[in-house]
């Protein structure tokens, strides 16, 4: 029978297939060493050659280091696990009664310490107040009752050439309502005059006395600063004030009934 | 190739090595010292049975304990605190034992210390407030912007409507008392522009503990070891929560 080349396979591929890979590779092989001996002809290149090469693999290695020392090690601590304790739920232990009575034990004084910490949230009225998004939140007997938007302090510092400034904002922490004020007059302070660029005058002079920029009602928290209404309602939501925090005229009357003197302010 | 160079890459392998095998070390030392502190700690009324350590009741009970001993312990002070509740996935901020500010976490890692080590020790470390010792952030926790009062009434502009449009990317690490360290990041991609400022806060982070560790090793010590714990938070509200908390502020975790 006569044998037929073109068909005759090896490990599957056939002959003619292997014929023209061989080809191609000795093409390659030649198209290389063709490089190789123009490049060892042409020493400049060579070295240019080199250089570049160095250059890669040492930025490649410093790199390396680099993701090595700040990834790869930082991943590898925390490969090691230093004894992980095996849970288990025994039934022998559940029959002990000495764990039965630490286990009740156990019980009772998280309900004890559930009940105290719950004892905390008062179930008379107070108000919340977000000086970072602006808004405030009012509740009675745990509820959320009102929620609305708030201008609060405006983190400006006003300084003068002297030695005087004044920082503006709203402190944060636990306080409690100290006083109720309806139809409130502003008595300015001194900052007040300064902002404008004005004289300062003595202390009980009628400039300083400002009526209706208050609103209908205002609650005080101590230290000067208050709780009150506001012409500017269209910078309501927005850190603008010089400590206090002001409420539109709907809020501030829901706020002012809701309220009563020793009533909690939660400012953050 | 030289001989000299043969040798520095030989030596800077070897060190390599020998700074992950100390690195790699770190945590187990950290925990064992921990432990010692803890254990030595233990009055004799409160030596607990072994039987008892391994069971999931005993523990989730005595986990719950220290967590609402934690909140206790905070709502002390009138100060604002933060708790996180990572088994349920909340952060709250608290003044006086009153939420006033409750946000999901979107994504929590930490480490395996925290929640692979001895359940006992980790409880009893988490028992009691995380006091900050220390923070850095992408966002100023004050934005103070400074005035100069005007000379006279001509120099005198009235304020005009502040711009609250401006994007802050949100990242920050709380350095605890205990040397446990929470990672909060917005969960929200970066706006355009702002993926690097992020990506930056995080290697300039690396590079100083990286640079502490290389010293130590270098001294022929284990590194400090900080067990993390990384958060995820909304963008606006880890903005709130940072702005809130104050700078040596407390922290309760519930794992």
């Amino acid at each position: 029978m006569e044998e037929n080349n073109t068909y005759n396979k090896t490990n599957g591929i056939p002959a003619v297939v292997r014929t023209n890979a061989a080809l191609l590779w000795s093409k390659v092989l030649t198209f290389f060493k063709d490089i190789a001996a123009k490049l060892s002809s042409n020493a400049k290149l060579l070295k240019s050659l080199k250089i570049t090469f160095v250059t890669f693999v040492t930025i490649l290695s410093l790199f390396a280091i680099f993701m090595f020392v700040f990834y790869a090690v930082p991943a590898l601590q925390e490969i090691p696990s230093p004894g992980k304790t095996q849970i288990t739920s025994s039934k022998e232990l559940k029959e002990n009664p000495e764990y039965k009575k630490t286990i009740t034990a156990l019980t009772r004084e998280n309900q004890r310490l559930a009940k105290k910490y719950d004892s905390y949230t008062s179930g008379q009225s107070y108000i919340v107040i977000n000086t970072t998004d602006n808004r405030f939140y009012l509740y009675r007997n745990r509820k959320l009752v009102r929620e609305g938007f708030c201008s609060s302090g405006s983190y400006t510092m006003l300084k003068t050439e002297g030695e005087r400034k004044w920082i503006f904002k709203t402190p944060k922490g636990k306080y409690r309502i100290q006083g109720k004020i309806s139809s409130p007059v502003w008595r300015k302070p001194d900052w007040a005059f300064v902002e404008e660029g004005l004289p300062i005058p003595p202390a009980d002079h009628p400039s300083r006395y400002e009526y209706g920029v208050l609103g209908d009602y205002a609650l005080s928290i101590g230290d000067g600063y208050l709780i009150h209404g506001t012409i500017y309602k269209r910078f309501l939501g927005m850190p603008v004030t010089h400590g206090c925090v002001r409420l539109n005229d709907e809020d501030l009357e829901a706020v002012y009934n809701t309220l009563s003197i020793g009533s909690k302010v939660y400012i953050f | 190739m030289s001989r000299g160079l043969v040798v520095t890459v030989l030596i800077v392998t070897a060190f390599l090595i020998y700074y992950a095998i100390m690195s790699i070390m770190a945590p187990g030392k950290k925990f064992k010292e921990l432990e010692n502190e803890i254990r030595s700690g233990l009055t004799t009324t409160s030596q607990i049975d072994e039987r008892f350590i391994n069971d999931s009741l005993y523990i989730g009970l005595l986990r719950e304990k220290a967590f609402l001993q934690s909140r206790i312990l905070m709502a002390g002070t009138d100060s604002i605190s933060l708790t996180l509740n990572l088994a349920d996935s909340l952060a709250q901020l608290e003044i006086a034992g009153v939420v006033v500010k409750t946000t999901d976490i979107e994504g929590i890692r930490m480490s395996k210390m925290l929640h692979q080590g001895n359940d006992f020790i980790i409880t009893s470390l988490l028992s009691s407030p995380l006091n900050i010792t220390g923070d850095r952030a992408t966002i100023k926790k004050e934005p103070l912007m400074v005035k100069m009062a005007p000379k006279d009434t001509s120099e005198y502009k009235p304020d005009i409507m502040p711009d609250t449009s401006a994007y802050e990317a949100v990242s920050y690490i709380l350095e605890t008392d205990k040397g446990i360290r929470i990672y909060v990041t917005q969960s929200e991609k970066a706006k355009k522009g702002y993926g690097k400022e992020l990506a930056w806060f995080d290697l300039k982070y690396r590079l100083g503990n990286s640079w502490e560790a290389l010293k130590s090793a270098a001294q022929l010590k284990v590194p400090e070891y900080h067990p993390f714990i990384k958060i995820k938070l909304p963008r606006t509200d880890a903005k709130v929560i940072y702005r809130a908390i104050p700078t040596k502020g407390q922290i309760t975790v519930y794992i």
